[in-house]
């Protein structure tokens, strides 16, 4: 492998911009083909999923912006391949999802690949998606459990693809461990159509520019970035501010989470010291989850449109001590950390840089994402694993009410149609709505939660990790708190029994889970 | 013989394009925004129109309404449980990293949105009867609120509609001047949220649309009028009327259709390859025609997903009212903000004091302010100390910081045609680029070049080319319905998808009159995944038929995504007829060959600044006065009423019959002669 020269010059203001455009461009349109062509729901309906161009050295170049949860996860997908492999060839795909080794969770499987240019390796592609289904005790793959192991097939860092060449007896072990192959393998012939899509525009960019240039604005572009950010950090006040919150364990416990934010000249550094340690269930995230939901603070907070790239993360540095449960080790279950535990450790970084920029940051957004799954077998008696999140109402910010029925902070999937659904899954939806009321008062009101009622047409496996069940999304400036959640189970005879924030159940057909889910919390006092 | 008036409303302008046995009158007028009935008695009037003129008419009555929520006082009736589905659509937040974030007003409030026992099952079974006494109460609760139309929507009322149908006939009696608009008559499709929206906006711009065109008719006199629709084929004023939703995205389709049909005759083919480029003051619209003109299911309109066919046009926020700035990290940026019409460029001296794409190509001498009804020298003295501004905060002089505002547009409108050209699978290189539009002209060359596009036509009315496409319009109408069946089962027993095209048919003839030319085509997807791929069904329906949209289905997932699974199940998931009658289409002679050369057009010289460096002494040419035949080399500038267009170096330009300006890339010339 050749390496290619590199001078550093002073970029040119108007191909700094067009870079911007066609770097962007190609991350977004991989997402596209992969959208297109997927199978899981969540991919093809409720877009989970991120598509990223990396240089030579694993920073990352553009992310299509879908889900921030990513954010500073893809980065740790793409470094873990790297130390992974020692010799990579073009038409090499390396697949993971060992949260310890560049996940996040199993259900996200990334792909990471390289681009070459002649026989210089210059660029990586990578797209994270959500599959439906990785195995494990239930279906779904996002289970009550206390272990990795419980949670589905493990993927280390291993080349799927090697010089172009499908590695069948691994595809093979992967599907023969999940409860739906034939998605898994449409969705995995899904990412690598979105890489073909990014090789192939590299490849094009390198032919009508050379590679010398975009390399070099590849380079530009972060530093960019990195100056756009710490510019803005720079103009908030300095000094360390602290703040604590908690999640909800199905015991009663109530681990804590707190963090002292230090803003310092034009970089700022977030400290989980004094964090609960890893807990006994999947409520535990790894550390680049922890980062991810960082830089989105961070993110939030410069208003600027900057194109997000590694130059963002620079200046924002995340410790949390090994062993506490933002930073799990092995074998720690996580399954729920990247879903439930990230949206805490953004209320909670939030809440302490609500003390240096009251005017900005917003009151706590329903905290969670309400994670349904149900599984069983349908009329036919083939397997199937449905898993999607619900909205909630978003918190109220200083001069505008939160919106409703939406997914806050870490996630921003969609939601999956009805009438497709029903037609897909023995199950009927009874109820969707807004939740009236359930926003938190204030000057500026929280949004409201949502309603969804489902009946179960055959026996399933019901799971749901939900949070915010018994604290309440806060307020700020005196708002009030939006309404918690609520799950409920009603039977046959119409008689509604209240079932905790995370459960997981055989239920008979006729059976209705009810979900309510929290609004966002109030901004500024009450003026009437 | 032909009386032909085609009238294109646009923001700034209200374009006539007039052409009575051949002699083209082409005509502009003020817009009046308020009632464009009013800028279209005063363009008539000023033209020679007969009183037996045929008028084709694009209209952005119903766009204008939607957008700027200016529509009736809707109402919504749907499945109890349900009354929330347009409010929360796909809950998602629009903008993924703002902690104050609005979204536009749903176009039902709360209040007026209401629900009904009622519920049919995916499979079709009725689970739950409509309740008809529940009706009377719904009934007096839309008179107390004041609705003034209504939309229905039950769910999976494309598979069994007698409930929107009972619904709809109960209320119309009880209620006879409430508009009611159906999601069975509109879009018999699946997913509850789009064709929830789809029909919202139908019943909430057709009280705006239906007395615009009532006001029109009074205007017209006794002229028949036909009326473009999004999909790029027009529809009697009735018809438009019922479902004004066909109108709402018709803004841009008629200057697809004139390009589409001035590449037919320029190229002397039925099929022409051509990507239109249609650069206004704020947004362009681009469209890659791959020998017919594209139509799409899936467009977007402001936040809201409009599910019925329109032509397959990508927009985006760049045009000559962008403006132009430098951002904190020390990029420029160009748009999307947009200076628009007023109070527009600086140029213009109507108060714009931020530099726009505009003024850069003034700076440049790319456009020459005599030629504008606006402005004057002073605003042109304005316009470059504001590019010297500019280029201060750029290290540069005004003219470099100019071409820099001119690459950095041009770049987004590249990634506009690579996105409806490379993305999708077609190589640009082997394609028409067709500019028009005002600026459309002045940037097509560097745009050409950057594609990798080796001819470009610009038609010979590039400023009024919406108009002129409107004359030269099929009548189309359409139908679709949802029909959720494995292709290996339509095809094992044809009669279902037959007796569904037949129907079908037989309504597109009845909304057409006439004996209409009908296809049909399927939208297809393998089964498991969630989109769509549109492909022709050829007539009569039958097995070997069916097989080939299946042939063709895989034969276009390998075109648009690099592969198909030829083993793997097909889906049908939508059955689409199209009815189309020829419109009283204009001809247009051939010119004769001149017998003079270029020499005669020209009006002089200017310094015109192409690249870096020094200006270049540029030879300038009086559109008009080309003729058939001539020829010359860029770099060039031509001047017309409403355009100018700039040929760059490496260009030779020839005038064809038709008086287009047929421009090749020289060091592409030899290689394909």
């Amino acid at each position: 492998m050749k390496p290619i020269p590199m001078h550093r010059t002073e970029p040119d203001r108007v191909l700094l911009e067009v870079y911007r455009h066609r770097f962007a461009g190609i991350a977004e349109e991989m997402g596209l083909t992969l959208q297109r062509t997927g199978y899981s729901p969540n991919i093809k309906e409720r877009l989970d999923y991120s598509c990223a161009v990396f240089d030579a050295a694993g920073a990352m170049v553009a992310q299509a912006a879908h889900i921030p949860v990513h954010l500073g996860a893809m980065p740790a997908s793409c470094a873990a391949a790297l130390r992974a492999v020692e010799r990579w060839k073009p038409g090499d795909v390396v697949a993971l999802n060992d949260p310890y080794q560049g996940g996040n969770h199993l259900p996200d499987i990334t792909l990471v690949s390289p681009v070459f240019a002649g026989d210089a390796l210059v660029f990586f592609v990578a797209t994270r998606a959500h599959h439906a289904d990785v195995g494990g005790m239930s279906p779904g793959s996002l289970p009550l459990s206390t272990s990795l192991f419980q949670e589905g097939i493990i993927i280390p860092p291993v080349k799927l693809y090697s010089g172009g060449t499908l590695c069948n007896d691994l595809l093979t072990l992967i599907l023969r461990n999940v409860r739906t192959p034939e998605e898994r393998r449409g969705d995995l012939a899904a990412q690598r159509a979105a890489h073909a899509v990014g090789e192939e525009r590299l490849a094009a960019l390198f032919v009508r520019f050379g590679v010398h240039e975009v390399l070099q604005y590849a380079a530009h572009l972060q530093a960019y970035s990195e100056r756009m950010t710490r510019a803005a950090i720079a103009s908030w006040p300095s000094g360390t501010y602290h703040a604590q919150d908690a999640l909800e364990l199905p015991d009663g416990r109530m681990p804590r989470i707190r963090v002292s934010a230090n803003v310092a000249e034009d970089a700022i550094t977030f400290d989980f010291d004094g964090t609960d340690p890893i807990v006994q269930g999947p409520l535990n995230t790894v550390l680049p989850v922890t980062q991810s939901a960082c830089y989105y603070v961070v993110r939030c907070l410069i208003e600027d449109d900057i194109p997000v790239n590694a130059g963002c993360f620079a200046p924002v540095h995340v410790r949390a001590p090994a062993g506490c449960l933002v930073h799990a080790t092995p074998p720690a279950a996580v399954a729920g950390g990247n879903v439930e535990t990230s949206q805490r450790i953004t209320d909670v970084a939030f809440l302490a840089l609500a003390q240096a920029l009251p005017q900005k940051v917003a009151a706590a957004g329903q905290g969670t994402m309400n994670n349904v799954t149900i599984g069983g077998e349908g009329e036919a008696g083939q397997r199937y694993a449905y898993y999607e999140t619900l909205g909630g109402g978003m918190g109220a910010a200083p001069a505008c009410d939160g919106l409703s029925g939406v997914h806050v902070h870490m996630s921003n999937t969609l939601n999956t149609p009805v009438e497709a659904l029903e037609m897909q899954f023995p199950f009927r939806i009874r109820e969707y709505g807004l939740r009236r009321r359930s926003g938190g008062d204030g000057r500026y009101r929280g949004g409201e939660g949502i309603i969804r009622e489902y009946e179960l047409l055959r026996p399933a496996t019901v799971t749901m990790l939900s949070e915010r069940r018994v604290r309440a999304p806060w307020g700020l400036a005196g708002g009030g708190p939006g309404a918690v959640g609520r799950n409920q189970l009603i039977d046959r005879d119409g008689q509604a029994h209240p079932v905790p924030g995370k459960f997981s159940r055989r239920l008979e057909a006729g059976t209705r889970l009810r979900i309510s889910t929290p609004g966002g919390g109030g901004w500024g006092v009450c003026e009437d | 013989m032909a009386d032909l008036v085609g009238i294109d409303v646009g923001g700034t302008f209200t374009d006539f394009v007039h052409i009575r046995d051949e002699e083209v009158v082409v005509h502009k007028v003020l817009t009046s925004p308020t009632d464009q009935s009013l800028a279209i008695g005063r363009g008539l009037a000023a033209l020679s129109a007969g009183p037996e003129a045929v008028i084709i008419h694009g209209t952005t009555t119903a766009t204008n309404a939607l957008l700027e929520r200016r529509g009736a006082k809707t109402a919504l009736l749907t499945t109890q449980g349900f009354a929330d589905v347009l409010a929360i659509g796909r809950q998602n937040r629009p903008h993924l990293y703002r902690l104050a974030q609005q979204r536009p007003r749903p176009l039902v409030p709360r209040a007026r949105r209401f629900a009904v026992n009622e519920r049919v099952a995916a499979n079709g079974a009725v689970l739950t009867p409509l309740d008809p006494e529940a009706l009377k109460e719904i009934a007096a609760a839309l008179e107390a609120c004041g609705a003034e139309s209504l939309a229905v929507i039950f769910l999976f009322s494309f598979l069994d509609d007698t409930h929107e149908r009972t619904a709809g006939r109960v209320l119309q009696s009880l209620l006879p001047g409430l508009r009611i608009s159906l999601s069975t008559d509109i879009l018999p499709e699946y997913r509850e949220y789009e064709r929830t929206v789809t029909t919202v906006v139908n019943a909430y711009v057709q009280p705006v649309v239906a007395q615009y065109l009532e006001r029109l008719m009074t205007v017209v006199g006794r002229r028949s009028v036909w009326v473009m629709q999004s999909n790029g084929g027009t529809i009697d004023v009735p018809k438009a009327a019922e479902q004004p939703a066909r109108l709402v995205l018709s803004g841009p389709a008629g200057g697809v259709v004139g390009a589409f049909k001035v590449a037919q005759q320029a190229l002397d083919t039925d099929a022409p390859q051509v990507l239109t480029f249609d650069m206004g003051g704020t947004s362009t619209d681009v469209a890659l025609c791959p020998g017919i003109i594209p139509r799409t299911a899936e467009s977007m309109i402001g936040d809201l997903p409009l599910r019925l066919p329109s032509t397959r046009i990508h927009t985006v926020g760049a045009g000559g009212g962008s403006i132009a700035r430098v951002d904190a990290g020390g990029a420029l940026r160009v748009g999307p903000e947009s200076a628009g019409a007023s109070p527009g460029p600086v140029c213009y001296g109507k108060g714009g004091a931020e530099v726009t794409v505009t003024d850069a190509n003034l700076v440049l001498g790319r456009l020459e302010m005599a030629r504008f009804e606006i402005g004057n020298k002073h605003s042109a003295q304005a316009a470059h100390e504001a590019l010297a501004r500019l280029g201060a905060l750029l290290g540069l002089g005004p003219e470099q910081a100019a071409l820099g505002v001119i690459r950095v547009a041009n770049a987004t409108m590249e990634r506009a045609l690579r996105r409806v050209s490379v993305e999708q699978g077609y190589d640009p290189r082997r394609y028409t680029l067709i500019p028009f539009g005002g600026a459309g002209p002045l940037h097509a060359c560097d745009l050409a070049e950057a594609l990798g596009v080796q001819t470009i036509i610009v038609p010979r009315h590039p400023g009024v080319l919406s108009a002129l496409g409107l004359l030269l319009a099929d009548v189309t109408y359409t139908t679709a319905r949802a029909l959720l069946r494995p292709m290996a089962k339509l095809i094992g027993d044809h009669n279902e998808a037959a007796a569904l095209v037949s129907e079908l048919s037989v309504q597109v003839a009845a909304a057409l009159g006439g004996s209409p030319r009908i296809s049909a085509s399927l939208d297809l997807r393998y089964l498991g995944q969630s989109y769509e791929l549109e492909v022709p069904l050829c007539l009569p329906v039958g097995a070997p038929h069916l097989e080939a949209s299946a042939a063709a289905f895989h034969a276009a997932h390998q075109q648009r995504y690099g592969y198909s699974m030829l083993e793997r199940p097909v889906e049908c998931v939508t059955v689409r007829v199209q009815g189309s009658l020829p419109g009283a289409k204009p001809t247009f002679a051939d010119a004769p060959w001149a017998t003079s050369d270029a020499s005669i057009a020209q009006v002089g010289h200017r310094p015109v600044w192409l690249h870096s460096g020094e200006p270049t002494m540029v030879p300038c040419y009086d559109r008009t006065r080309l003729a058939a035949g001539h020829q010359f080399r860029g770099p060039a500038l031509l001047y017309q009423y409403g355009s100018t267009v700039l040929v760059a170096a490496d260009w030779r330009v020839g005038i064809d019959r038709q008086h287009n300006a047929i421009l090749h890339h020289e060091a592409h010339t030899n290689a394909s002669d």
